[in-house]
């Protein structure tokens, strides 16, 4: 694999992180990650919409007229999140996690990355190049998603995956539960890389 | 070609919206009988677990074949009442050809108005008689499923569910089975008002038609409190009356309950 492409799948997951660098897509991570199960059903979905919508934006690039380019991204971007909306519902399996996370699968389409990303690098390059940028930085999203909730469903209800791991007579605190906590937790995981990673230091 | 002229614009945008339109409808054509049938199953679901017919976790992590034969196995009878209490229409209960009233929230605005009302009744062959309860929470609809003894006025189970009530807090109706498990046993007072209680220290008065508010869920409890009492008002007619033709067809049991 030649570096460019590289650097194009890894930047997003690291040095580039939507979340935690970027600052992009805070309130969906505050508002699903209660639940390990419904975080990585989310962020599942979120990498799969922004992968298939730069993608298809990508290819239309060169057609879309520039002035109205918003709106026809938009509507490329409801496509793809009403497509897993219906197929989550359609599922025998998914259908209660589609359940559980209710309106906010319907809100990918607000998330800024999806939107942030077909118009900073979709619109700019080639298919496949826009197709993995927007599958890395939906891992990117859900990586930190996936972290927070283990946190989250840990310590706010003493189970992982629904599976009680803490001692029975453990209190779940409420704290956790409520969003809030999803913020100190990110002001947290973004404290640590910036720790880490020299590079992402004010000087 | 100059993709900035007016008319490619007009063309353009015109164009991609029929094509997504077109695929939306598409899909939707092919998985819309799926995705009824996952409504119906969890309808079921809920309404078999507050049946008692088996234990929640069971009948969730039954597969919708297997709920569908479950329901058609224990159902005696289903049909809907009117808000005058009278019978107005039969629901089917064959295995393939399940019929059921679960888009509630026409029947909560029937009930408002006062208008035509198609309100469920599903009486289960061990007796128990289940009725559906549907109203607004902090956030979004919550609605219930509460089943009654054959008195029609004890509860026997009760099960509920809500759209987007805050995790931890109002979604606690659903989440915790120790919730609904405090409605079984009790009573609904069929022509006083309210006929049921879901209030702060309702316990400590000792009312048998009284159950604790979930603390910090102070509006979503408020919201299941109006729901319950808006829903039997309607049932009124027709479950308070069998009710007390059941008390003089059994008088000793209704003696005992005055001890």
């Amino acid at each position: 694999m030649d570096k460019k492409l590289k650097e194009t799948i890894l930047n997003p997951i690291l040095k580039g992180n939507p979340i935690t660098v970027l600052v992009l897509g805070i309130c969906s991570s505050l508002a699903v990650t209660v639940q390990l199960k419904g975080a990585l059903v989310m962020a599942i979905s979120v990498t799969l919409v922004t992968g298939l919508s730069s993608l298809v934006c990508s290819l239309l690039r060169n057609t879309i007229p520039m002035r109205v380019r918003i709106i026809v991204q938009l509507v490329v971007v409801a496509l793809m999140v009403i497509l897993v909306d219906q197929i989550l519902k359609a599922g025998e399996g998914t259908y209660a996690i589609d359940k559980q996370l209710s309106v906010y699968i319907g809100l990918i389409i607000t998330n800024c990355i999806v939107m942030g990303r077909i118009e900073a690098f979709a619109l700019g390059n080639k298919p496949l190049p826009s197709l993995l940028d927007g599958l890395a930085n939906g891992v990117g999203y859900g990586l930190i998603l996936v972290i927070v909730a283990f946190f989250r469903e840990l310590f706010g209800s003493g189970t992982l995956f629904g599976l009680q791991v803490l001692p029975a007579g453990y209190i779940p605190n409420n704290l956790v539960i409520l969003p809030p906590f999803a913020l100190i937790l990110l002001g947290c995981i973004i404290w640590v890389q910036r720790a880490f990673d020299k590079d992402l230091q004010e000087k | 070609m100059n993709t900035n002229s007016n008319v490619y614009t007009v063309v353009y945008t015109t164009v991609i919206v029929v094509i997504v339109a077109a695929v939306l409808a598409f899909v939707a054509g092919k998985l819309g009988p799926a995705q009824n049938a996952n409504a119906k199953a969890e309808t079921l679901r809920q309404m078999m677990s507050a049946a008692g017919i088996k234990p929640t976790e069971e009948l969730y992590s039954t597969k919708n074949a297997g709920i569908l034969q479950l329901y058609a196995d224990n159902i005696e009878e289903a049909y809907t009442i009117g808000l005058d209490g009278q019978k107005n229409g039969e629901l089917t209960t064959d295995k393939d050809n399940i019929q059921l009233v679960d888009k509630l929230k026409p029947q909560n605005k029937a009930i408002k108005a006062g208008g035509d009302a198609t309100l469920p009744v599903y009486i289960f062959k061990s007796g128990v008689i289940v009725i559906p309860v549907y109203g607004a929470g902090l956030w979004g609809p919550i609605w219930g499923y509460i089943a009654f003894e054959p008195d029609c006025r004890t509860i026997a189970g009760a099960y509920f569910d809500h759209e987007s009530e805050t995790p931890g807090l109002g979604a606690k109706i659903k989440d915790e089975a120790w919730f609904r498990e405090k409605f079984a046993g009790k009573v609904v007072e069929w022509g006083a008002t309210p006929a049921f209680r879901l209030e702060k220290n309702a316990e400590a008065t000792g009312a048998a038609n009284a159950v604790d508010a979930i603390t910090g869920a102070t509006m979503t409890s408020k919201g299941l409190n109006d729901a319950m009492n808006v829903w039997f008002k309607a049932y009124e007619d027709h479950l308070g009356l069998a009710s007390a033709m059941h008390a003089i067809a059994e008088p000793e049991t209704n003696k005992a309950e005055e001890e």
